[in-house]
């Protein structure tokens, strides 16, 4: 049968469909909506959709909250950069910022204890990426992305920028601490 | 395989959805506007819709 020439009946549309294509249809749908509620199921108990809170806003904006934590609760500064190490108090909203090409301040959070983090970026998108627990946010130009965390074991973590933005995109890195 | 072919009648009415699948321009209009709304046009809408940080 070629497809190109019409169908033989004119009510092609009535012809009553074949037992194997039925199956066919009822497994391929059956299977698409499994995943299609995957998304729901994953965004519930997978550990890499979070539910962010979203709000557009500048660079001088955020940094005018980012600069007002770090002048309040600063403890120590650190590397060459003398990025500031920032203890905020449990419960506050703390403020992380990337920017070409490093992430500030560097945050020192409590166990246990929650916070509602606020992150953007000053220039281009960066990526967030805490190692080795494997958070992954995006940080973007112009909005802001609010996660409420609540870290629940201590340590040193990494912070690597995952989202390429340029020539010192490998040495974009940092640390949180979790005390 | 079911061979039965009901009988082609000249004057039944053509069934609604075989119009929709005998019109390739419907299919056409179809197949662009119905992903150009769900994708691109909810998205932007969502995304002008972020609200203002306080």
């Amino acid at each position: 049968m070629s497809a190109i020439l019409p169908p033989s009946e004119r009510l092609w549309y009535r012809h009553p469909i074949d037992r194997v294509e039925g199956t066919w249809i009822v497994l391929a749908l059956t299977w698409c909506l499994i995943m299609f509620f995957m998304m729901v199921g994953w965004h519930i108990w997978g550990k890499q959709n979070l539910s962010t809170e979203t709000y557009r806003t500048t660079p001088a904006q955020f940094m005018a909250k980012a600069q007002e934590m770090v002048d309040k609760y600063t403890v120590r500064t650190e590397t060459d950069l003398e990025i500031p190490v920032v203890a905020p108090p449990p419960g506050s909203d703390v403020y992380l910022l990337g920017r070409l090409w490093s992430f500030w301040p560097i945050l020192e959070l409590e166990k246990d204890k929650t916070y509602r983090l606020h992150l953007t970026a000053m220039d281009y998108n960066h990526g967030l990426s805490i190692q080795p627990i494997n958070i992954n946010v995006q940080m973007v130009p112009g909005f802001e992305h609010v996660i409420t965390v609540t870290p629940n074991q201590s340590g040193n973590y990494s912070i690597v920028c995952n989202e390429f933005c340029g020539i010192g995109h490998h040495q974009m890195v940092s640390h949180l601490y979790v005390k | 395989m079911s061979d039965e072919i009901p009988s082609d009648d000249e004057t039944a009415p053509v069934p609604l959805l075989q119009q929709l699948m005998d019109n390739p321009f419907i299919l056409l209009l179809l197949g662009v506007f119905i992903p150009m709304i769900v994708y691109v046009a909810w998205g932007v809408w969502e995304i002008l819709n972020v609200p203002l940080a306080q």
